[in-house]
This record gives structure tokens, C-alpha cells and sequence, in this order.
């Protein structure tokens, strides 16, 4: 039982993670319809940000006191995060608009092993993975059997506390509203005065800060980076946002608690172990994809002329 | 600014012809002198240009003869010799001063002075700004039909022509595995030589026209390349390291064109591709008699192909079935799902039948009449390098892949999968069955590429899931867009860049993985429609009409017909 409850725990911690990095994909998806695989690394690039903003910009004893030091790091990786969005935005996909569809996914996939090569050459130590301070409340805590890396705890909080925020932001602002009217018919909105340029920049912004927050959690909760964590975590989250229903965001955060939950639990309780965990979460993303193609939330894909 | 045209040409021109002539570096780099005294003050070697110097000096010659002849259609011919020499020059000297130390190797320094690098850059760039401002006009095309025997003559002068350019290409620099330090950006140099050289040829039409020619005899075009193919061992890549490239490249292009099946005619976007190479490879390794091997027993490898093929097949089928229900991004996530799930399940050496991260070591050469295909053969008194039965057997596999996807392409299967890419709905409604038509596409890929496997295991005598990962996929996927989507040139000249640049840049090997991302974008944004086009791709994809004329400049002649067209593309 003790460790149902500790799996179950680390699960949802992990689906935390993932549904930060979720929302930008499915978010992009919702709007231009692009896959944007170098998602992963602008988590990425966000967790180095936080990581050079600790090194480089504190002081060593205002690095020791985490309510200043873990704000931070928070707003210096999302800048980064944010800055390297918007100039992948601004001059790999806003060219290829109207490009068939496969172009602005081979692209997506250039600029993804661009970033990683060039955080690998370019920061200092990248080259293995990097030691991550530990900036938050190094004490974990212990509820009844299970204990809980604090910086795990805030990684979830934070993942719901911010997908709130963001469902409420786009249920209720007016930005919100043309986002959703770009998602929905892009030349109907155009013509109601919503300009689509400022929306999709929109929207790479904010799944950019997300990941970049997302990414300096990840690395005070795991302590140790390198340029290829968000490959991995990029499909895990991609992952996620399709079984929730691509373009939905509820959907992304429903979606990425599910893929923590079965990775943790597989780790014990499925047949194969950890070594297996993938293994199991692709499988479902392909049951899910076969059996409800838009996913758990999604609506059911309209087919245009 | 028109009339500025010509003296800028003519300008540029002069100043690369100096350029190339002046010192290029003012000390001698780490790695020693730089090619062909490039360091030396011009007096020094007055005649002895080599290399990038010669090609440069070539181009300027060009670029001048072409600015003062008449010619008709000079805008394309000097666009060509003026990126041509801008490469040139600004790849060495950016070499120069990054492997030199500094901007004093490529200006002054230690009382030398060095400005050829810099020269010509600014010869190149005016050179350029003049090509552009000239008047533009249509592409030349060379009409005359000859008599069959001297039309067969000029392909054949053609393709060896081809060949030893391809040959030249790969050994520029003069090395055979050896490193040369200055191999990358010699390397580099002469492609952008070659391409000024091709781009001058189809400027004038040249390269329209034995094309024409070539799908005139197509029988015979195919006979002379295969002849061309099977010469390279004789040629200056006869050696084991350039054996075992071509090998690999071959290997990759029957895959590609594999690829090229499901994505190029079909339009099903395919994330996992490489999987099927590598269950073509474990079959075969399992059933090759290694040691390793779960299977104690030893196929023919003829037989040991075909399974890997069928079985690699199967397995198309099996992600293929979703097709049925998924569509478009969400089919691309499947076979990515597939691919991950491969990945995972071999390297934890599933059934004891793939050896987890052990791999399947020391799977057996092949061997016929004898003949070990790893050992070096004497025909007729001519030493041939080692490995060279692989590179023929893989030859024999490219050209068996060839065959398949042209004989398809042209058949009733092929425009049906044609049809499902343009619009699946339609093609249905027209009796197109899609269902059926998609599968027996993911099959045919999946079985070539389940054969490739297992050649590739038999030749790197390895079976390991590390060479089938996502990044082998994506580089394929490359490989075929990059070559053009939906041709057979296409995916072989993909493969051949996308696996032979890294070989030849070496010395760059740790960027040259960031500057392969930074390419893709740039191809995707300047020419998506890949090096070499499928005529109907490339009017889809480009704005272009089927004769490669932009759609903008026929608006200016009937803005009505090019906005029913630009309607109808939408």
C-alpha cells in the first residue's frame, strides 16, 4: 500500500512536469496546426537559463537563501525560454505559414537538433550532464508512509496553479477569446479585427514560459541537466497532449497526470518494470489514437474542403 | 540601378580574380601552411594556383567572360558563378580565422598582409548585387533532337562525366581515409565549385536537355548508370574506407527510397521508419548463425532476406492498420510510438532476440563461389579494395528498390496512392479503395527497408537498436525531402549528402550536427520542394507551373487565370 501511495505521489509529480511542457504543444497545435517538436528544447533551453541565471548573475550567499534565488532562476529561464520561441517563431515557422504541412515539421525537427547541438557546444559543461542546484527547501517531506522531495511538491503545485490560471485566462480574457476564434476559423477571425500574428506570438509566448519555469522545476527536482532532456520529456509531453486531445487544454493537463501516473505505476506494476514504462505509455497513446483519434477531450477533427 | 548592372559584374569579377590571386592567410595556420601556399605572397606562386585559389580564379575568369559576351540568359549563369565564388570565399576565410586565431590571419599581422580572403568576399558579393539587378529572362531550352547513336553517345559522356565529378567530389582534398587538416573546407570548396559549374550548365539548358534525352532512352540511361556504379571500385574511391561509405550511403538510399513510397507518393508522414530496417536486421542477424543469436540455425542469406523482408513487412502492416482510423499528424504520432516502442523493446532484448545493448556482435560474413565479401578480390589482374562484393550486392539492392518504386510509381497502385495524397476523400469517392491502398503502402516501405536491414546487419557484421533510433528517422526523412519528395534521384542524392557530409566534415564533427538542424530549416524555407522535384510536386509546393516558371511572373500576364490557379491551390 505504501508504495501504491509513493508511486501514485511520484506520478503526479512527474505528470506536473509534463503538463507545463504539454500545454505549449497542444496550445500551438490548437492554432496553427503544427506539431512544434523543438518544444522540448525550449524546455530545455529554459533549464538553462535558470541554471546560468544561479551560476553566473547571484552572488554566492544570496544563492543559499531559495526565496530569492528560485524567483529567480524562474523568471531568467522563462526569458530565455521565451526569447528562443519567439525568434524560432518570428523567422523558422512565420515564413512557412502557408507552406504545405510537412514543411514547417521538418523544420520543427531542425530547429530542435539545432538548439540542442548549440546548447551543447555553447554552454560550458554541456557536454555531459550538468550538476542542477537544489534551490528550493532541500528538507523532503513525509505524509504518513510516503515521502515527497519538496521541490517535487512545487513542481505540482506550481503545473496546477499555472493551468488554472492559463484555462481561466483563455476562457475569460478577451486575448483569450481571439486565441480561441484564431484556433477555431483563422480567416473568419481576421476578419472580426483579430490580428493572427499577435495571437500565435501570443501563444509561443506563453507555452514558451511555461516550459521555461517547467524546465529550472525539473532541474532542482532531479539536480542535473543536459541538452537532451527535452527530447525526451518533449514526447512524453506531446504524448500527453494528444491523449487529452490535442488543442484542448484541460485536455494536455488531464492527459499529462495520466502519462505520470502509468509511468510510475508500470515501474512496479506492470509486467517488464522501469525498463518497460515507455513502452506501456506508447502503447496507450496508440490505443487512444486508434480507438478516439482526438483524444480524451478533443473534438472530433473536421475535415475542411 | 540597372545600368549599374554590368560595370558591377565586371567589377566584382576583377576583384575575385585578384583575391584569388593575393595571400590568403599571413601566418602559418596550427595545423601548417594552408593548402597550396595559400600563405604565400602572390609572387611567390604566380602559376602555382591549386584548389580553392584555381576554382576562384576560374569563376572570376567566368564571371568576366559572361558579363562582357553577348548573351541571352546571363542573369541565371552569373547567379550561379557569383554563389559560387561567395562560398568559396567565404567559407575559407571564415576558416582561416577561426583555425588561425583571429581577424590578423586574414588582414595584417606580423607586417604580412592577407587580404585575398577578403577580396574576393567583397568580389563575390558585387558580383551578386550586379547578377540581380539584370533583366530577367526566360530559361534557355536546347531543342535540336540528334540521331539516336550520338543522343546515346552524349548520355554516356554524360554519366562518366557525372561519375567522375561524384568521384572527385568525395576525394577532394586527396585523402583516403587519411585526415587532412584541411580537408572540411577544401571539401566544401569544391562542391561550391561543382554546384557553380551545374548551375552555369543549367543555366544554358544543358542539364534540361540530357535529361530530356535520358527519359528518351530511358533503358538505356539505366544500363549506362548501373555500368557507372558498378566502375566506382575502379575508379579513386577503390578503397576499403570509400568501399564501406558507399556501402553505408547505398544501404541508406535503398531506405530512403523506401521511405520515399510511403511519404513521397502516398503522403502518409512516417516518425518511425528506421524500425523496419531494424527488424530486418535482427531477423537476419538471428538467423545468420552469429553466435549470439537466438536461433542456432544458418539461413542462405537470400532466404534470411526474404524473411527479414517479410517479416519486416508484416510488421508495416501492423502500424499501417491505424491508417484506417488516424489521419495525417496523428498517423505521424503512431509510427513515431512504434519506432519509441522498437527502440525500447530491442535494447531491453525482448526474447533474448536482439541482444539488448549487447547487440548481436559477430554476425558472419558472406561468402559466395568462396569468396569472402569482406576480403579484397583480384579480377583479372586488378587488385580490388576490400568490402567491394558488399558494394556491388548493395549496388544490385538500390537498383532491385529503383525498380520497385519506378515500376509502382507508374502504376495503377502507384497513381492510387498519388491520388490518396493529394486528397484522400476524393480518391475515394472516385473508387480509390484508400483503406487497403495505405496498408499495402506501409507494407511495400517497410519490406524494402526490411531488406536494406538486412544487408546493413550482414555488413557492419553488427545488429544493435543504436543504429535504428529516432534520429536515424528523422535523418531519412531528411534525406527524402531534402532529395525531393516522390523521385528516385531525389532520395539517393538526400542520402548520399545527408551521410556522406558528415564523413568529409569531420574536422567540424562537433558543430556538424547543429549546422544539419540549421540546414533543414533553411532548405524547408528557400526550396521545400527539395533539390531535385517531382514535376507536380514542385508546382504544388512552389508557386511554380510544371515548366518552372514562377506563378508571380505569369500574374502579370493574365492576373485572372493565376488567381483561379492560387483559388484552386488554397
Amino acid at each position: 500500500m505504501g508504495t501504491l501511495l509513493q508511486q501514485i505521489a511520484n506520478g503526479l509529480i512527474f505528470g506536473g512536469l509534463i503538463a507545463m511542457v504539454a500545454l505549449g504543444y497542444t496550445m500551438v497545435y490548437g492554432i496553427i496546426q503544427l506539431i512544434n517538436f523543438a518544444h522540448g528544447e525550449v524546455f530545455m533551453t529554459g533549464a538553462f537559463g535558470g541554471l546560468a541565471v544561479y551560476s553566473w548573475l547571484l552572488p554566492a550567499d544570496v544563492q543559499q537563501i531559495w526565496y530569492v534565488a528560485l524567483p529567480a532562476m524562474l523568471v531568467g529561464g522563462a526569458i530565455v525560454a521565451l526569447v528562443i520561441a519567439l525568434l524560432m517563431e518570428r523567422f523558422a515557422y512565420r515564413p512557412l505559414r502557408n507552406a504545405p504541412r510537412l514543411a514547417p515539421l521538418i523544420t520543427a525537427l531542425g530547429v530542435s537538433v539545432f538548439l540542442q547541438e548549440a546548447m551543447r557546444i555553447f554552454f560550458p559543461g554541456a557536454s555531459s550532464a550538468v550538476p542542477f542546484p537544489n534551490a528550493f527547501i532541500t528538507a523532503p517531506l513525509h505524509i504518513g508512509s510516503i515521502t515527497i522531495p519538496a521541490s517535487g511538491l512545487l513542481m505540482l503545485v506550481v503545473s496546477v496553479v499555472l493551468s488554472i490560471v492559463l484555462e481561466t485566462y483563455v476562457n475569460g480574457s478577451r486575448m483569450g477569446r481571439a486565441m480561441r476564434a484564431t484556433a477555431q476559423d483563422p480567416d473568419t477571425a481576421r476578419l472580426m479585427g483579430i490580428n493572427p500574428d499577435r495571437v500565435i506570438v501570443l501563444t509561443f509566448g506563453i507555452g514558451a514560459v511555461l516550459a521555461g519555469v517547467g524546465g529550472v522545476l525539473y532541474g532542482s527536482y532531479i539536480h542535473n541537466i543536459d541538452p537532451y532532456i527535452g527530447f525526451q520529456n518533449g514526447l512524453f509531453a506531446f504524448a500527453a497532449a494528444v491523449l487529452g486531445g490535442i488543442g484542448s487544454i484541460r485536455g494536455a493537463v488531464i492527459g499529462a497526470f495520466v502519462i505520470g501516473l502509468i509511468k510510475n505505476l508500470a515501474d512496479i506494476y506492470l509486467p517488464g518494470g522501469t525498463a518497460y514504462d515507455y513502452v506501456w505509455i506508447f502503447i496507450l497513446l496508440i490505443a487512444v489514437l486508434v480507438f478516439r483519434p482526438q483524444g480524451l477531450f478533443g473534438e472530433a477533427e473536421r475535415v475542411r474542403a | 540601378m540597372k545600368a549599374m548592372a554590368r560595370p558591377l559584374i565586371i567589377v566584382g569579377a576583377i576583384v575575385v580574380i585578384i583575391g584569388a590571386l593575393l595571400p590568403w592567410a599571413t601566418f602559418v595556420l596550427n595545423d601548417g601552411a594552408y593548402p597550396d601556399k595559400a600563405s604565400l605572397e602572390f609572387f611567390d606562386a604566380p602559376f602555382g594556383l591549386t584548389s580553392f585559389r584555381l576554382y576562384l580564379e576560374l569563376l572570376g575568369l567566368a564571371g568576366l567572360v559572361f558579363a562582357l559576351v553577348p548573351l541571352r540568359d546571363r542573369i541565371r549563369v552569373l547567379k550561379a558563378v557569383g554563389w559560387g565564388s561567395a562560398g568559396i570565399a567565404v567559407i575559407n576565410t571564415l576558416f582561416i580565422v577561426g583555425d588561425g586565431g583571429g581577424l590578423g590571419a586574414v588582414t595584417v599581422a606580423d607586417g604580412h598582409s592577407a587580404f585575398g580572403g577578403l577580396a574576393a568576399t567583397v568580389g563575390a558579393a558585387l558580383l551578386l548585387v550586379g547578377a540581380y539587378q539584370l533583366p530577367k529572362a526566360p530559361l534557355a531550352v536546347i531543342k535540336p533532337r540528334l540521331p539516336f547513336w550520338a543522343e546515346w553517345l552524349i548520355l554516356l559522356v554524360a554519366f562518366v562525366a557525372l561519375l567522375l565529378l561524384v568521384t572527385e567530389t568525395l576525394t577532394a582534398g586527396g585523402h583516403s581515409g587519411v585526415s587532412d587538416p584541411y580537408i572540411g573546407p577544401l571539401f566544401l570548396s569544391y562542391l561550391c565549385a561543382a554546384g557553380a559549374l551545374l548551375g552555369v550548365l543549367w543555366a544554358f539548358g544543358v542539364t534540361k536537355w540530357i535529361s530530356d534525352m535520358s527519359e528518351r532512352h530511358r533503358i538505356f540511361s539505366i544500363v549506362v548508370l548501373l555500368l557507372c556504379a558498378v566502375a566506382v571500385p575502379f575508379t579513386s574511391l577503390g578503397n576499403d574506407y570509400w568501399m564501406t561509405i558507399t556501402a553505408n550511403i547505398g544501404v541508406y538510399a535503398a531506405t530512403a527510397i523506401g521511405l520515399n513510397i510511403v511519404v513521397g507518393l502516398a503522403g502518409l508522414l512516417d516518425l518511425g521508419y528506421v524500425a523496419f530496417m531494424g527488424i530486418g536486421a535482427f531477423v537476419a542477424a538471428n538467423l545468420s548463425g552469429a553466435v549470439a543469436a537466438e536461433f542456432g540455425i544458418r539461413l542462405p542469406f537470400i532466404v534470411a532476406a526474404i524473411a527479414a523482408g517479410i517479416v519486416a513487412g508484416i510488421f508495416g502492416a501492423v502500424v499501417g492498420s491505424p491508417t484506417l482510423r488516424v489521419r495525417g499528424d496523428y498517423l505521424a504520432i503512431v509510427t513515431l510510438a512504434f519506432g519509441e516502442i522498437f527502440v525500447r523493446v530491442s535494447q531491453n532484448n525482448i526474447g533474448g532476440l536482439t541482444g539488448g545493448s549487447n547487440a548481436i556482435p559477430n554476425i558472419p560474413d558472406l561468402s559466395l563461389f568462396g569468396a569472402q565479401f569482406n576480403d579484397s578480390l583480384t579480377i583479372g589482374g586488378i587488385q580490388l579494395p576490400g568490402g567491394v562484393l558488399y558494394y556491388f550486392l548493395i549496388v544490385l539492392l538500390v537498383a532491385l528498390v529503383m525498380f520497385v518504386f519506378g515500376n509502382l510509381k507508374n502504376s495503377r497502385i502507384g497513381r492510387a496512392w498519388i491520388a490518396i495524397r493529394e486528397d484522400e476523400d476524393v480518391a475515394r469517392a472516385m473508387g480509390v479503395k484508400t483503406g487497403k491502398l495505405k496498408i499495402l503502402a506501409f507494407m511495400t516501405g517497410a519490406t524494402l527497408a526490411g531488406l536494406a536491414g538486412a544487408v546493413f546487419a550482414h555488413k557492419l557484421a553488427t545488429a544493435s537498436y543504436d543504429s535504428f533510433q529516432f534520429n536515424q528517422s528523422v535523418t531519412l526523412l531528411a534525406a527524402v525531402i531534402l532529395g525531393g519528395m516522390g523521385t528516385i534521384p531525389g532520395a539517393v542524392l538526400g542520402a548520399a549528402l545527408l551521410f556522406v557530409l558528415p564523413e568529409e566534415l569531420r574536422q567540424f564533427s562537433d558543430y556538424r550536427l547543429m549546422f544539419f538542424g540549421l540546414a533543414l530549416v533553411v532548405i524547408m524555407r528557400f526550396r521545400p520542394q527539395g533539390l531535385i522535384a517531382d514535376r507536380h510536386r514542385r508546382a504544388e509546393l512552389a508557386d511554380e507551373d510544371v515548366t518552372g516558371e514562377s506563378l508571380d511572373d505569369t500574374a502579370i500576364k493574365s492576373p485572372v487565370a493565376v488567381a483561379g490557379v492560387k483559388e484552386a491551390g488554397a
